[in-house]
C-alpha cells in the first residue's frame, strides 16, 4: 500500500472511532465526502482502491453509518458493499483466530483441535476470495476510469461472490465462538449481523447470478474466456 | 496472513500480442480430437503436440537460453498455460518438466544435470514424472523408505514409489530418497534424478477408476545410479520438495483443468437461458473469475521470489472445490443420460468420475487444509 494510502486509512480508523459514538457527522468533517472528488475541484483525488480500503475499516467500526452513501453514488453501492463486506470478513476471522487461540477446552486453547482448525481454514478461503474480489474489482474500476457500467461484469462476480461467501463466514465464526458469540456483550455480531444485512442489500445472490449468467450466455463459450481476459491481465 | 491484498500481476511486454499469438498457433495447431480429452487436459498426453509447442517456444518459457530456454518472464509463462488450458490443449506430456522438474533443475541442480536436461524439456521432448508417494508414505510423505546407499560406483537405489503419474511415458523420475542409513523423517532425504531405462527399474501400471493407465507403481531393485544423480545437496531433499510443491499448488490448472465444461454448459444453453441455468452460469463465472485474480495474485509474488505457500493453498482448495462442484452442479440442472454421446454429457462423465482426484493429488483437502491453519497461527 502505498503511504497515501496508509494515512488514509490511519486517519478513518481514528474518525470512525469518534463515529461509533458521535454518528455519521465527524465522518462528514474530516471529509471522506470529498474522498473521489478530483484534486482540481478540491477533493481528495482518491481512486476505488483508497475507497475499498476506507470501506473495509467502515464495515469492521461503523457498519450502521452510511459511510458508503457519504462517498459515493447509487451506482457504485453494490461495489462499495463488497468493500465493507470484505472487511467485516476480515474481522470475523481475527475473532475466531484470537478466540480459539485463548479458550481452553479439554486442557488446551481451541486451536489446537483439527477439526477447528480445518474449519477456520475453510473460512480463511472464503475471506481471501472476497478480499481478492474486493481488490481485483477496485483495480477494474480505476481502470476504466469509475465508470460503473464498464465494469459490470465485475461488479457482479465480486458480490456475488461476496454474498456466497457470507453464509460459510458467518457459521464458522460463530461456531467456533461458542456461546459466547451468541452475547449482546460480545461484538462478534457486530460484524455477522451486517454481513447478513449486506447480502440481501444492493442485489442478493439470485439478482446478481442471473445478470452474470445471462450477460456471459451472450458471450457464448469461448467468449467467457476472451472477454475475461481482455478485460484484465 | 493478515492485511491480504492483491499482488500486482505486471508481466513485461506486450501480452495481448502474446496471447493473440498463442491463440493463432493453436487454432492451426491444437489437435481436434475427442472433447473429453480437453477436460482434465494437464493429464492428457501428446508428445506430437509438445514437440511442436516446444519448437513454437512455449516450453521452457523462463529457462535461460543458454539450455534452450526463452528468457521469457515467468509471468508470461503464467499467461501461456492458462491459455493453453482454457483452450483445452493436451499438455499433459511436458507439464510436470515444463512446471516443476525444469525449475527445480536450474535452482538445484549441476551445470551437466542442467546440459543434459534443459534442453529437451524445452524442446517438449523430455518428460519427467513426480516420485514422492509410497505404499505407506502418502500424506504423511516424511515416512519414504526408498533408500540410496552411496557406493564407488554411484548410488544404490532400493524400494518403491506408487500412484506415478505418467512414470510410463517419462524419461525421468525426480525421486525423493533416503540417503543417510538410519536417518527419520524429514532428515536424511535426497532428490535424485533418475533415468527411467535404468536396469532394474520396473514400472507397472495402475489402471484408475475412469479405466485410464495414467499412474504407476515404480520398483527399484538395486539399482546403480551415478553420483551425478544427485540434485542439490545430499540431506536436503525435504527442504528441495517443499519448495516443489509451492510451484505446484497454485497454478490456473487449479480453477482452468474443467473449464471446457463450463464452455460446453454455455455453448449448450444458448444466448437466452433460463433462469436457472443463467443462475449457475453466473454462480460458476463469478467463482472462476475470483479463482483467477487469487491465482494470478500467488503467481505474481511467487514471481518476485516470495514464497507465498498459505496462499498457493487457498488457490489449490478453493479450486478443487470450485472444479468438483461444477459437474455436480451441471448434473443436477441439465437433462442429460449418463451414457449420451454429446460433448456436454461426455464431458459431464469424465469430470464426475476424474473429480474425486482433485482433492487428492497434490497434497490432499485435510493436508492443505492444515497448512492453511498453520498460516493462521492455530498450529
Ligand atoms: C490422480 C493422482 C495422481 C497422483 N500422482 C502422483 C505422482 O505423480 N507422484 C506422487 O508421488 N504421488 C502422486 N499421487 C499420490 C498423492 O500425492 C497421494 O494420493 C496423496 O498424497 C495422499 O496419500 P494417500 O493416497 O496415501 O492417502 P492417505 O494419506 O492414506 O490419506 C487418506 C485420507 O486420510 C486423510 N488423512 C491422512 N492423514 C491425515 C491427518 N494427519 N489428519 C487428517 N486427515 C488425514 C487424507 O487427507 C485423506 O483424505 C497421485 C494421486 C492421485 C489420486
Amino acid at each position: 500500500m502505498s503511504a497515501a494510502r496508509d494515512m488514509l486509512c490511519d486517519t478513518a480508523r481514528a474518525v470512525f472511532a469518534e463515529a461509533v459514538t458521535a454518528g455519521i457527522a465527524p465522518v462528514e468533517e474530516a471529509g471522506f465526502g470529498l474522498l473521489l472528488v478530483p484534486e482540481e475541484e478540491n477533493g481528495f483525488g482518491g481512486d476505488w482502491g483508497d475507497v475499498n480500503a476506507v470501506l473495509q475499516i467502515a464495515g469492521v467500526v461503523v457498519p450502521d453509518l452510511p459511510v458508503a452513501e457519504l462517498i459515493a453514488g447509487e451506482a457504485y453501492q453494490p461495489a462499495a458493499t463488497v468493500s465493507l463486506m470484505a472487511g467485516a470478513m476480515g474481522q470475523a476471522l481475527t475473532l475466531s483466530i484470537d478466540h480459539v487461540n485463548t479458550r481452553q477446552q479439554f486442557g488446551r486453547p481451541l486451536g489446537k483441535f483439527q477439526a477447528v482448525q480445518q474449519s477456520l481454514a475453510v473460512m480463511a478461503c472464503e475471506v481471501r476470495a472476497v478480499e481478492a474480489a474486493a481488490a481485483a474489482l477496485a483495480l477494474r474500476l480505476d481502470a476504466v476510469g469509475l465508470d460503473a457500467s464498464a465494469a459490470d461484469f465485475e461488479i457482479a462476480a465480486a458480490k456475488l461472490r461476496a454474498n456466497r461467501a457470507v453464509g460459510v463466514v458467518t457459521s464458522i465464526a460463530h461456531q467456533v465462538h461458542g456461546a459466547i458469540g451468541f452475547t449482546e456483550e460480545y461484538h462478534l455480531h457486530r460484524v455477522t449481523v451486517p454481513l447478513m444485512r449486506w447480502r440481501g442489500a444492493h442485489g442478493n445472490d439470485a439478482f446478481w447470478a442471473a445478470r452474470l449468467g445471462r450477460q456471459v450466455a451472450a458471450l457464448g463459450g469461448h467468449g467467457l474466456w476472451e472477454a475475461m481476459t481482455a478485460r484484465g491481465a | 496472513m493478515q492485511g491480504f491484498a492483491l499482488y500486482p500481476f505486471d508481466p513485461p511486454g506486450d501480452i495481448a500480442a502474446l496471447r493473440a499469438d498463442l491463440r493463432a498457433w493453436l487454432a492451426s495447431n491444437q489437435p481436434q480430437d475427442d472433447v473429453v480429452s480437453r477436460a482434465n487436459c494437464w493429464a492428457s498426453f501428446d508428445p506430437d503436440f509438445s514437440r511442436a509447442l516446444g519448437a513454437a517456444g512455449y516450453i521452457g518459457m523462463t529457462l535461460p537460453a543458454r539450455y534452450g530456454g526463452r528468457d521469457r518472464h515467468p509471468l508470461e509463462r503464467y499467461v501461456v498455460i492458462e491459455e493453453l488450458l482454457a483452450a483445452g490443449a493436451p499438455v499433459g506430456a511436458h507439464w510436470i518438466a515444463d512446471r516443476q522438474t525444469g525449475p527445480l533443475i536450474l535452482r538445484y541442480g549441476s551445470e551437466e544435470q542442467r546440459q543434459r536436461y534443459l534442453p529437451g524439456i524445452a524442446k517438449g521432448e523430455l518428460y519427467a514424472c513426480i516420485g514422492l508417494s509410497e505404499p505407506s508414505a502418502g500424506s504423511d510423505l516424511a515416512a519414504v523408505r526408498t533408500s540410496a546407499r552411496e557406493t564407488a560406483e554411484g548410488w544404490r537405489v532400493n524400494g518403491q514409489k506408487i500412484w506415478t503419474t505418467g512414470a510410463h511415458l517419462s524419461h525421468v523420475m525426480l525421486t525423493l530418497v533416503r540417503t543417510e542409513e538410519g536417518s527419520e523423517r524429514n532428515a536424511g532425504l535426497s532428490q535424485l534424478l533418475i533415468d527411467l531405462d535404468t536396469a532394474g527399474i520396473t514400472i507397472r501400471p495402475i489402471i484408475d477408476m475412469a479405466g485410464n493407465h495414467d499412474f504407476n507403481e515404480v520398483f527399484f531393485d538395486d539399482v546403480l545410479v551415478p553420483h551425478g544423480a544427485l540434485v542439490g545437496e545430499r540431506g536436503q531433499g525435504w527442504k528441495q520438495v517443499t519448495a516443489e510443491l509451492g510451484l505446484e499448488r497454485s497454478g490456473p490448472e487449479r480453477y482452468l483443468s474443467s473449464h471446457a465444461l463450463l464452455v460446453a454448459l454455455i455453448d449448450a444453453t444458448g444466448p437466452d437461458p433460463d433462469p436457472a441455468l443463467a443462475t449457475l452460469i453466473g454462480e460458476l463465472t463469478a467463482e472462476m473469475w475470483t479463482l483467477r485474480q487469487l491465482s494470478m495474485s500467488t503467481a505474481a509474488k511467487l514471481a518476485a521470489g516470495e514464497d507465498p505457500m498459505v496462499e498457493a493453498s487457498v488457490v489449490k482448495e478453493l479450486g478443487n472445490a470450485f472444479e468438483q462442484d461444477m459437474p455436480r452442479r451441471v448434473q443436477a440442472i441439465v437433462t442429460s443420460g449418463w451414457d449420451d454421446e454429446n460433448d456436454l454429457a461426455k464431458l459431464l462423465r469424465a469430470l464426475l468420475i476424474a473429480s474425486p482426484s482433485f482433492s487428492l493429488r497434490g497434497g490432499t483437502r485435510e493436508v492443505i487444509r492444515g497448512i492453511i491453519a498453520r498460516g493462521l497461527g492455530l498450529r
